[in-house]
């Protein structure tokens, strides 16, 4: 078996129980495909203004089935992609709180740091909580921090089975939507992305995270039954996104890394495969990311059959490199207060270019953050990141 | 002679309910109450901690494990008490001021727990002043703040001047852990211990109890 035939095997139906014989033939899958296969495309076309230019090019090479690991696959030098829209505040003046409740808000604190470092990727912010609000849960605001949900919404089955599933738009989600069609017009046209949580992370925090923990092994159904919920919201939503302009969405699904590489890919893995499988769309990327992860989990991950994974700290990304097969993309995973709020420009350069030596060669490797970087990051350090990185510079 | 050890298999599996069961056939039959802790129950735990830091245990499993150690020493603790046993160490632990995320502080509460300290948890947004009166109130020998976010690290530093300003810090020892904090953070603010992980939460106490 070779690349060009493992799509196929992605997109079979949703096996939630897949087991270890499952696992293996993937591997084979993967494994068996020669690296070699990528190597001919690099130095075409680094960066497009949309998925659609490069289509002809890059989307060629075998395997590759959304448009930004075509992008990275195809650029000469290491692609940069921190998830930061926080640390724009500086630039702006905002608050946390205007961002995440104010469409124009957001735009700017993004469009601001476009601007600062001609990134070529934009991104909606990262909020979890959201989608909670949207299905009735409680939030708390701050001014300097993401909002976090508070309470309980469910607690029994029967609430679990009652619960209405909202519509994209509903809420503050709406925000997030609109945020990406501004987004979509700046004027040199950026690559756009959204972003929203995962099924089983926002199934957590509808019934409480700790909760949630040991529900995976006392009531299950009631998981499940929330999961086809949460599974069934996001996947209109990501759509929403689609009709608003991205060209893709990072989907945050950090819960998940708390429990054991079969539960994953039970209550989490088979629903975004289900979400992906509905998306159907070859040039919209979808790319996950998991900031509690570890090298354990990478098998359940790469169950939910999507070619982009974005890890936390936790995550080996040497290792994990060698053992995905060469057209998954993988991005991270600078620790983002540990690097990018406690340590001074000069160590975080040092950090990058330690990242970027231990991945060398890696064409299916993406720099990035390990996840969201706060807005207590200050400017300096990204600054610091994009001059190590060496594919953006500031202005 | 009663067979204890589905007691410590029950802990270690999660079973709450055969835990609870089993605690109370095991009282019924005179087995001294700091005998089941000591030769089952905190042995579980370990157990639980060795698999949780091996990969070989997730955060549902632990979580578990730690009800059914808890649901069973709650039938032995006024046992414990009652004749003058005292638990290893006692820790007041929570997530600083500000903060709302608990499942970091519920597994260093578990682990302490099981490792046979007393834990007093104040829960998640403790203000200093609440640490503060645990230390004055219920003596303990160990302050554990948690936090997950980096706008509520300064929180940790908050408290530790106020537990100074009460007179107290001096009294406990102070260790603080979560997913934004590094050696580095607790050095600077004057912490006397940090964790990297929950696992290790009973190691690091006994050595910062010395």
């Amino acid at each position: 078996m070779n690349l060009v035939a493992a799509p196929n095997h992605f997109y079979q139906p949703v096996t939630r129980t897949a087991g270890r014989s499952d696992r293996r033939e993937f591997y084979q899958a993967g494994g068996c495909a020669s690296k070699g296969e990528t190597q001919d495309v690099k130095g075409q076309a680094v960066f497009c203004k949309e998925w659609g230019d490069c289509h002809s090019g890059p989307a060629t090479i075998p395997g590759v089935n959304n448009g930004f690991n075509a992008v990275v696959l195809a650029s000469p030098r290491p692609v940069a992609l921190p998830i930061a829209v926080y640390p724009g505040l500086a630039l702006t003046g905002a608050t946390v709180r205007d961002v995440v409740t104010n469409a124009q808000a957001q735009f700017d604190a993004q469009a601001a740091l476009h601007q600062r470092y001609h990134t070529p990727f934009v991104l909606s912010a990262m909020d979890l909580s959201a989608e909670a609000e949207a299905f009735g849960g409680t939030v708390q605001f701050s001014e300097t921090e993401v909002p976090s949900v508070i309470g309980r919404l469910v607690t029994t089955l029967e609430q679990a089975r009652n619960l209405p599933v909202p519509a994209p738009g509903d809420g503050r989600t709406a925000i997030y939507l609109e945020t990406v069609r501004r987004l979509r017009q700046l004027p040199d046209q950026p690559i756009v992305f959204g972003g929203c949580i995962g099924p089983f992370s926002l199934a957590a925090r509808l019934v409480g995270v700790s909760e949630a923990m040991e529900m995976t092994v006392n009531a299950p159904e009631l998981m499940h039954t929330l999961l086809e919920k949460t599974a069934s919201f996001l996947t209109s939503y990501i759509r929403a996104f689609q009709q608003a302009g991205a060209s893709g969405i990072i989907m945050a699904e950090p819960a998940a890394g708390l429990l054991s590489p079969r539960a994953m890919a039970a209550l989490s893995s088979a629903y975004i495969r289900q979400i992906g499988g509905a998306l159907a769309d070859d040039r919209f990327a979808l790319v996950l990311h998991n900031c509690a992860a570890k090298r354990l989990h990478l098998p359940a991950v790469l169950e939910t059959g999507w070619k982009t994974f974005h890890f936390g700290a936790p995550m080996d990304i040497a290792a994990a490199l060698d053992q995905v097969p060469a057209d998954v993309v993988l991005c991270g995973n600078l620790d983002p207060t540990g690097v990018f709020v406690q340590l001074q420009p000069v160590e975080i350069m040092a950090r990058v270019a330690a990242l970027l030596a231990a991945t060398k060669g890696r064409p299916n490797f993406v720099l990035s953050s390990g996840c969201d970087v706060p807005c207590a990051a200050p400017l300096a350090s990204l600054d610091a990141f994009y001059a190590a990185a060496g594919t953006v510079r500031p202005r | 002679m009663l067979d204890l050890q589905p007691l410590h298999d029950a802990i270690l599996n999660g079973d709450a309910k055969t835990a609870k069961a089993l605690t109370e056939q095991a009282l019924a039959a005179g087995v001294a109450p700091l005998k089941l802790v000591q030769d089952y129950m905190v042995p579980a735990m370990g157990e639980v901690g060795r698999r949780f830091e091996c990969n070989e245990y997730f955060v549902p499993e632990l979580l578990l494990a730690a009800r059914a150690m808890k649901g069973a020493l709650e039938l032995i603790r006024p046992l414990l008490t009652a004749s003058g046993v005292q638990p290893v160490g006692r820790v007041a632990v929570g997530t600083v001021k500000g903060d709302l995320h608990d499942i970091g502080k519920n597994l260093v509460a578990a682990m302490l727990e099981g490792g046979g300290y007393e834990v007093i948890d104040l829960g998640v947004n403790v203000a200093p002043e609440q640490f503060v009166a645990a230390v004055k109130e219920k003596h303990v020998h160990i302050v554990a703040l948690s936090a997950l976010l980096t706008t509520t690290m300064p929180s940790m530093k908050t408290t530790i001047e106020a537990l100074k300003q009460a007179g107290v810090r001096d009294q406990v020892k102070v260790v603080i852990g979560g997913a934004p904090i590094t050696q580095r953070y607790a050095d600077e603010i004057g912490a006397d211990g940090y964790g990297e992980s929950a696992a290790g939460a009973v190691a690091l106490a006994k050595q910062v109890m010395g």
